[in-house]
């Protein structure tokens, strides 16, 4: 196709000085400046200003703990097996006393999930939640993936404003039951 | 011969057979806990509960002697209500710790209350709780709460293993499983108790925990522990092979196995394990590329010719012995020997032979020709050359002195072992049972077919592929692409195999072709 040659419009005198457009330009910066009609912020001063969640909002699944400090996870790997992108991997290992059973790895490979929520909804034990962090970097790919510890940490600071729901005793219920019966499950 | 009708499905059955033995030939599934094939009939869980046209209640199938003209519904209102009263009641004190249990996945009561049961119990009261974790010996864990008392692991010491270990103790709702006299299981056929049990109270302390059954990759294999050549399901995730559990053949080992055979996966990923080819250079082994190492070995071996010392394990496929003697041929040497290997032997399913494929070395002429000396010599005769094929000598230390003195060894070997360190020129390392595709005779001549579960280490090659290039380089014939084409060529050439078919073999075998010689052990 053949290019056209667009006429510029001459600019006028008063134009050419840049005076009037400045000006212009000026009214508008102080109208926001002021907070005038019709201009109210809509920026936020992220990182010192958090941004007010949605109450099912679900960002990085994290691990809680009992109302006594116990380990609610089994490592049953229900969460595993649903995870869609695989990023959950589970180790399970042998604990004293009636429950028998915990994870011995419970790794995240926060690259990899979709923070889909199925962990959660799949958890028979009300172990994993999805938290209100969503601030997750990292540096290295290896730092990405949230061993244990990390996980537990983000689930007690998720789990003071009462997010994680009840403080399951099931336990406590199982081995005070056992001993009404005469039998001590906590050897 | 009784004749009788079991949901409209007209059957003749022999005389003294029940009616899940009816049913069950007649592919129709009656839920059982108690009932097993292999063992006597019980009849205490009550879940296989069926109408019988002219009885006024319902009948439990596993009890009931199939009769002439008997009418059974086993899908009625009725059938079906009744089991469903069961389930709730076998339910009433079971923990319902499905997430913690190891039997989660292959669970028959998880699987006939998802089917059968009701989704709630109207029971109100707490539950019966009982001891959580007892160690029936260091291989067989005990969950009382888990556990329906249906009574199989008795049955199963009483009758298979024929070592009454195991009672009923207490009484009511107090009964619990419990080992005679307050001992440990010492049978050497317990861990089948883990597989009987339809529930979690009894499970394997080698698996626990390991991981859940639904994650595992399942490979329907033979043992390699011993020549009886039990079926075995291969259990394995992570490239790691997990468990062995017996898998049904009615013409081997039903559905039993030895604790011992579930064991020979330990070391399958040790430290030792060999991944790269070796040749000796300066008096040390050193690392190097298969082609390097492939042309040294042939070298050597053409340069042994006549006088070369070969010999195979036992534990090696068919297709793997056909190539070793095929090479062996080609240099016309006939000293060729198989270690014999002992293992502990019962009147059961222990052979006391511990090479799993003897009986395949026999059928193909594993064994010193003419003239031909064999393991024994070794010591007193002085050799050029000599080839291990998947053998080691560390138990046979004067052996493992004479053969270091050879000019020239050949340890092809999954393992890094003393012969391979102290008097290989070059390794070529190998697989495990593991980890090939291939056939094994056992001790009544049933070819059966061995399946991979896991990837080998490194650059492991399989057998196999190893003696076919080996026998390329010697003879110029062409490598087999695949153990089935080592087969069909073994096949062609070998009358014991002959028109034997690879993917025909299925999952029970197949029995090879000579009749078995006089006296030969069962």
């Amino acid at each position: 196709m053949a290019y056209v040659k667009v006429k510029r419009r001459k600019l006028t005198f008063a134009e050419r000085t840049y005076v009037a457009p400045i000006a212009k330009g000026m009214v508008t910066t102080l109208k926001h400046m002021l907070q005038l009609g019709g201009t109210e912020r809509v920026t936020m001063e992220y990182p010192e200003q958090k941004w007010k969640l949605p109450d099912r909002y679900r960002g990085a699944p994290v691990l809680v703990k009992d109302a006594a400090g116990r380990e609610k996870c089994v490592s049953c790997s229900m969460c595993e097996y649903v995870c869609p992108p695989r990023a959950i991997s589970i180790i399970p290992g042998e604990i004293d006393g009636p429950v028998e059973k915990a994870p011995k790895v419970f790794d995240i490979d926060m690259l990899r999930c979709i923070f889909c929520g199925y962990c959660e909804e799949v958890c028979p034990e009300e172990a994993i939640f999805m938290s209100e962090e969503y601030e997750l970097c990292g540096q290295t790919r290896a730092e990405m993936v949230f061993p244990k510890d990390k996980l537990y940490a983000m689930g007690e600071k998720f789990g003071r404003d009462g997010r994680t729901k009840d403080p399951v005793k099931k336990y406590d219920r199982l081995v005070s039951e056992a001993a009404a019966q005469g039998l001590d499950l906590t050897k | 011969m009784p004749k009788l009708t079991i949901d409209g499905k007209t059957m003749e059955v022999p005389k003294g057979a029940t009616v899940i033995q009816a049913a069950r030939a007649a592919g129709i599934e009656i839920p059982h806990y108690c009932w097993h094939p292999g063992l006597s009939v019980a009849g205490n869980c009550r879940i296989c509960l069926v109408e019988v046209e002219g009885m006024p209640t319902l009948q439990i199938a596993c009890n009931l002697l199939c009769a002439d003209n008997m009418v059974v519904r086993t899908q009625s209102e009725k059938a079906k209500g009744g089991r469903a009263d069961v389930m709730e009641l076998l339910l009433i004190n079971h923990p319902l710790d499905c997430p913690i249990c190891d039997q989660a996945g292959e669970c028959k009561l998880q699987e006939y209350s998802f089917r059968i049961g009701k989704d709630r119990s109207s029971f109100d009261f707490p539950k019966v709780h009982k001891p959580k974790h007892v160690r029936f010996s260091d291989k067989v864990m005990f969950d009382a709460e888990r556990c329906i008392l249906c009574t199989r692991c008795v049955r199963f010491c009483a009758e298979v293993a024929k070592r009454d270990e195991l009672d009923i103790v207490n009484r009511g709702d107090r009964n619990e499983i419990a080992v005679k006299r307050g001992g440990e299981l010492e049978n050497d056929y317990q861990m089948n108790v883990i597989d009987v049990c339809p529930v979690g109270a009894l499970t394997s302390m080698d698996f626990r925990f390991k991981s859940r059954v639904w994650f595992l990759e399942n490979a329907k294999s033979v043992c390699s522990g011993c020549s009886r050549g039990c079926n075995v399901t291969v259990g394995s995730r992570w490239n790691r092979v997990l468990r062995v559990i017996p898998r049904e053949n009615p013409h081997v080992n039903q559905w039993w196995m030895c604790d011992a055979g579930r064991f020979t996966y330990k070391g399958n990923d040790a430290d030792t394990r060999l991944g790269a080819p070796m040749i000796r250079k300066n008096g040390a082994l050193a690392e190097c590329s298969w082609d390097e190492a492939l042309d040294a070995a042939a070298k050597g071996l053409r340069d042994a010719g006549a006088d070369l010392l070969a010999l195979v394990s036992g534990r090696l496929t068919n297709e793997e012995m056909w190539l070793a003697k095929d090479v062996l041929a080609h240099l016309g040497t006939p000293h060729r020997d198989v270690k014999p290997r002992a293992f502990a032997k019962d009147d059961f399913l222990r052979t006391g032979d511990g090479n799993p494929n003897s009986r395949g070395a026999a059928l193909l002429g594993i064994a010193p020709g003419t003239g031909g000396s064999g393991l024994t010599s070794l010591g007193s005769r002085a050799f050029r050359g000599a080839a291990l094929f998947g053998e080691d000598l560390d138990d046979r230390p004067e052996a493992l002195e004479a053969l270091s003195k050879c000019g020239f060894v050949l340890v092809v070997g999954s393992h890094e072992t003393e012969t391979s360190r102290r008097a290989a020129h070059v390794v070529l390392p190998g697989v495990t049972p593991f980890e090939k595709d291939g056939t094994y005779v056992n001790v009544s001549g049933r070819v059966q077919r061995l399946a991979r579960s896991v990837i080998a280490p490194g650059e492991a090659w399989p057998d196999w592929k190893i003696l076919g290039a080996l026998r390329a380089r010697l003879t110029g014939a062409p490598a087999p692409r695949t153990p089935a084409d080592a087969f069909a060529e073994m096949c062609a050439a070998s009358p014991a195999f002959s028109g034997l078919p690879w993917n025909g073999l299925g999952e029970h075998g197949a029995d090879a072709r000579t009749p078995e010689p006089a006296g030969a052990a069962r």
